[in-house]
């Protein structure tokens, strides 16, 4: 019994032993991110989520990297490159430098990775397309050449990381390859050691990271499932940094002495979708819109009845910028456009009526518009989606103000998947909220409104943002596709954004901001990108966590930390709880005996 | 007929064991009917989930709509619901639970991954749980109307009563995050730290971890189990025997503890079984809170997609796993009470 009751002590005093030893461990400069999203896969064949994305701009190298000012493109692991007259070649001289285990980059490395990509199925989803507009790649020495079907300027913001072949070549089924073999073999600042699934990635400064070793040691990326218990593991100490906050949760670090509030512009557009005519891609209409909808009188009428700055400060908390312009937001300087003169519309009531009433949209005696025709109510629907009290916030506002245009609007909460299914498919909305993260190449996002991005005649969705399929916005699409000029190509962009600011498929309402925060006992300096008024994670390229160090290393520091603490009292009411279920245990133990001998 | 006689004729001799086998077999062949239906359920009730697992995984990713074509095709989600079925109903049989849209892995490796923390938590909580109940329940019920039974009843029910959510983020702030005196000694996610230690380092590391996830289950559902060990001790306090036995002079606690609580831990062991069934499908809502990296996260993350396939795997694997354990509490119940055989 004395045996027992001793093992059960030692335990009790073992449980005390992590908090001590890790303050043995030698000092390393850790930093600590936190994110709320899991990494789907470590094979970059594969992984298509934006955690992901940003790790592997850690771990390898690309062609090119948006420059840390301007945010255009800048060499990477191509060093130069030049393209053909007719835009369909292009050739990328690659950097001399090493892979994290010494062998030396070649274009081999790039060319096998896009061929790897273009010629085997399993190895598309993660970039596929990316390299569907290659017609060949070829390498000579350092020197990459790639052949394309048609010219496309967004060519140098190919999110594609270079692998190295001599360790990849060998794997045999992509599809099936978790590339769980640590350290990693890379090209980018840091290397991944570690990796536990749905818990952290652990990652270390690459000594022969060709523009230097980082400044820190080591870099965790650790995940949290709901973003109330990464914001107490901020406020704590768990973790040093915490980026796509929601402005409810930006409030909750206020406050904080240790905690930086980082609130800079963000690279996302939050906007109004209207039901302007569903089509299909075959141009037959689609879903339930109001008719009034189609005309670009009454959309215009609703631009004006909505008071953006009202809806920053109110629903945004003031954490947002009010559009002055259309999808892209001003964070990209080059492409952002924002409307001026007559184009501009401000909130003005008044206004908004005196359209509404030339356009021969009567009210009735309950204060609501009808059709010309008298057909049919002003009575919108505004979807939005279930759970979301900013949207419902929004919702309100805007009921308020269409209602003194003499315009209905009813809310309809939907979930997430139905919401996407009804307002990007089956186009059974009038009205409804949206936003788009935009790239430093705004392609993507231009593309979204495409008529090819309509649904198909047989339902499919093609991911359309609008249903918009205007012959104007169609044609400038093509031609800022072809045009190499950067500023050139700029114009065209902002004559898209100009189109759709003026036809009113959409309605952009606010620029959220880039909400995050940091401890600043921890993290002594850390550069945004870009450098002026930017992100910090979720940014594009490297440089935040490239260029971030910490404060003092802890070798310096004397006494126990914080976190030392916790785990050393954590460690002894751990071994309390034992002792104790020992000492009842024994108790038990020794009544039973009692009864047994009475 | 007559290769039968003997066995027949065997089994005859034991009759006891032979009403089992033959009830045993009866609740197996209703649990295989049971997973059939659940097989067939689960295909048609994932696919009445709105939304295009395709358009949902290329979000935010600039694909033309025909690498959209291309990614159905693969998926197989361009054929019709039919012949999915059929393919599905095949797959299954051959214990192949396919491949995940989003993970684009067997979904059988993705659970194998995530089903050991799960049962560690679950489980725990369970054991802990049942504990528990069953010893505040017996005492509860032994003295009706206590202090004691007044304070562990209305302790369990409040617990019962709050939103999982709620407490768990409570116990988080306070025990994790730390408030004035309280010192934040717990941590604030995961089953492990970072730079956890091997061996038993580890083991302890984990404990840690464990604490708050465990403490969040334990106090929601403990109430269950303290009320039916109480209302089966308060059945058991006015019988004879338990007259017989304080006649024979025993002491009070004896009386409970040898004479009463082996009478009512029957029905307690029919529930612990059915929740058993419970423990793989694990807490979603506890898993989310702390981080925890079990079959609950994966779960939701599948729904959100919808990755059918993952779905389909996970939510077979929870009913199938409650099928099966409440057939055996059916089983076990037979074999401990002698009333039911009878019947």
């Amino acid at each position: 019994m004395r045996k027992l009751f001793a093992a059960i002590a030692a335990l009790g005093l073992l449980v005390v032993s992590p908090g001590t030893a890790q303050a043995a461990e030698p000092a390393k400069k850790v930093v600590k991110v936190g994110v709320t999203q899991s990494v789907d896969s470590m094979n970059p064949f594969l992984a298509v989520r934006l955690v992901t994305g940003a790790i592997q701009r850690l771990m390898y190298g690309f062609l090119t990297v948006p420059d840390s000012k301007t945010l255009q493109p800048s060499p990477d692991l191509a060093e130069s490159w030049k393209t053909s007259p007719d835009g369909l070649t292009w050739t990328f001289t690659i950097r001399p430098a090493k892979w994290s285990d010494g062998q030396p980059i070649t274009a081999d490395d790039a060319a096998w990775t896009f061929n790897k990509m273009i010629t085997d199925d399993a190895a598309k989803f993660g970039n596929g397309p990316a390299v569907a507009n290659f017609a060949s790649v070829t390498a000579n020495g350092q020197e990459l050449t790639i052949k394309l079907k048609t010219p496309q300027a967004s060519m140098l913001d190919n999110p594609v990381p270079i692998m190295p072949k001599h360790i990849w070549e060998k794997v045999k089924d992509i599809s099936k390859y978790e590339a769980d073999e640590f350290p990693t073999v890379g090209s980018g600042p840091y290397k991944a050691v570690e990796y536990k699934k749905d818990q952290f990635v652990r990652l270390e400064a690459n000594p022969d990271y060709w523009r230097g070793r980082p400044k820190i040691d080591e870099l965790q990326v650790i995940f949290y499932d709901n973003p109330a218990a990464a914001i107490v593991g901020l406020k704590k100490g768990d973790i040093d940094l915490i980026g796509r906050l929601n402005p409810p949760d930006f409030e909750a670090i206020k406050g904080d002495a240790n905690i930086v509030q980082w609130n800079t512009q963000g690279r996302r557009a939050s906007y109004l979708q209207i039901n302007h005519g569903a089509t299909t891609t075959d141009n037959k209409p689609i879903g339930d819109g109001h008719p009034a909808l189609k005309d670009v009188r009454v959309r215009t009428a609703l631009h004006y009845a909505i008071d953006k700055q009202k809806l920053v400060d109110e629903v945004q908390n003031g954490l947002a910028k009010p559009a002055d312009g259309s999808i892209i937001p001003p964070l990209y300087k080059d492409f952002f456009w924002a409307a001026s003169g007559d184009e501009k519309v401000t909130y003005d009531v008044a206004k908004a009526n005196k359209i509404l009433d030339d356009a021969g949209y009567k009210k009735g005696p309950d204060g609501i518009r009808t059709m010309p025709d008298g057909s049919r109510k002003l009575q919108f629907r505004f979807s939005i989606h279930t759970d979301t009290p900013i949207e419902d916030k929004l919702a309100e506002y805007l009921t308020g103000w269409f209602k003194e245009i003499g315009i209905g609007l009813s809310t309809k909460r939907l979930d997430s998947t139905k919401f996407t299914e009804e307002t990007g498919v089956t186009a059974l909305f009038d009205i409804a909220i949206s936003g788009w993260s935009v790239n430093p190449d705004p392609e993507e996002v231009l593309g979204t409104h495409l008529c090819s991005r309509r649904p198909t005649a047989s339902g499919q969705g093609g991911g359309t943002e609008s249903f918009y399929c205007d012959p104007q916005y169609e044609d400038l699409y093509l031609q800022q596709q072809k045009e190499l000029d950067r500023p050139k190509r700029a114009a065209i962009i902002k004559k898209m954004e100009e189109r759709l600011y003026t036809d009113a498929p959409v309605i952009a309402l606010y620029y959220p901001n880039d909400l995050e925060g940091y401890r600043k006992d921890r993290i002594a300096s850390i550069t945004p990108i870009p450098e002026d008024n930017g992100l910090l994670y979720g940014g594009s390229g490297y440089w935040p966590f490239y260029t971030v160090d910490t404060v003092t290393p802890d070798g310096g520091e004397d006494g126990i930390s914080g976190g030392e603490l916790a785990g050393i009292i954590g460690g002894v009411a751990g071994g309390a709880v034992v002792v104790a279920l020992g000492a009842f245990v024994m108790m038990r133990r020794r009544q039973d005996v009692a009864d047994e001998r009475e | 007929m007559t290769v039968t006689q003997p066995a027949v004729e065997a089994l005859e001799e034991s009759p006891a064991r032979y009403g089992l086998l033959r009830y045993a077999a009866a609740k197996a062949g209703g649990a295989l009917l049971s997973i059939a239906m659940v097989i067939v359920a689960t295909f048609f009730l994932f696919r009445l989930l709105p939304g295009d697992p395709v358009r949902a995984l290329a979000q935010g990713r600039n694909m033309t709509p025909e690498q959209l074509d291309l990614e159905r095709a693969r998926l197989g989600l361009d054929k019709s619901i039919p012949e999915q079925f059929v393919h599905f109903v095949k797959q299954t049989l051959q214990f192949d639970l396919g491949t995940s849209y989003e993970y684009k892995r067997p979904v059988i490796d993705l659970i194998g991954e995530r089903i050991g923390s799960t049962l560690l938590l679950t489980g725990t909580a369970l054991v802990m749980a049942v504990s528990l109940g069953i010893w505040q329940g017996a005492r509860a019920g032994w003295k009706p109307g206590s202090r004691f039974d007044k304070f562990s009843t209305a302790i369990s029910l409040v617990l019962w009563s709050v939103p999982t959510f709620w407490l768990g983020l409570l116990l988080l702030m306070v025990f994790a995050a730390g408030i004035g005196p309280v010192p934040g000694v717990f941590p604030t996610r995961g089953i492990s730290s970072v730079d956890a230690p091997g061996g038993l380092g580890y083991v302890l590391d984990v404990a840690q971890h464990m604490v708050l996830p465990c403490l969040t289950m334990v106090a929601v559902v403990y109430a269950q189990y303290l009320l039916v060990m109480r209302s089966s001790v308060l059945d058991e306090v006015g019988q004879d025997y338990i007259t017989t036995a304080r006649a024979k002079g025993l002491r009070d606690d004896d009386i409970r503890r040898r004479h009463a609580v082996p009478n009512a831990l029957l029905p307690t062991v029919t529930l612990v079984f059915m929740r058993i069934g419970f423990v793989v499908g694990g807490a979603v809502t506890v898993e989310a809170i702390f981080s925890w990296p079990g079959l609950g996260q994966l779960f939701y993350d599948a729904i959100r997609v919808p990755d059918f396939t993952l779905m389909q795997g996970t939510f077979l694997l929870i009913t199938v796993s409650v099928i099966v354990m409440n057939t055996l509490a059916d089983v076990v119940y037979h074999v401990l009470d002698p009333r039911v055989r009878s019947a």
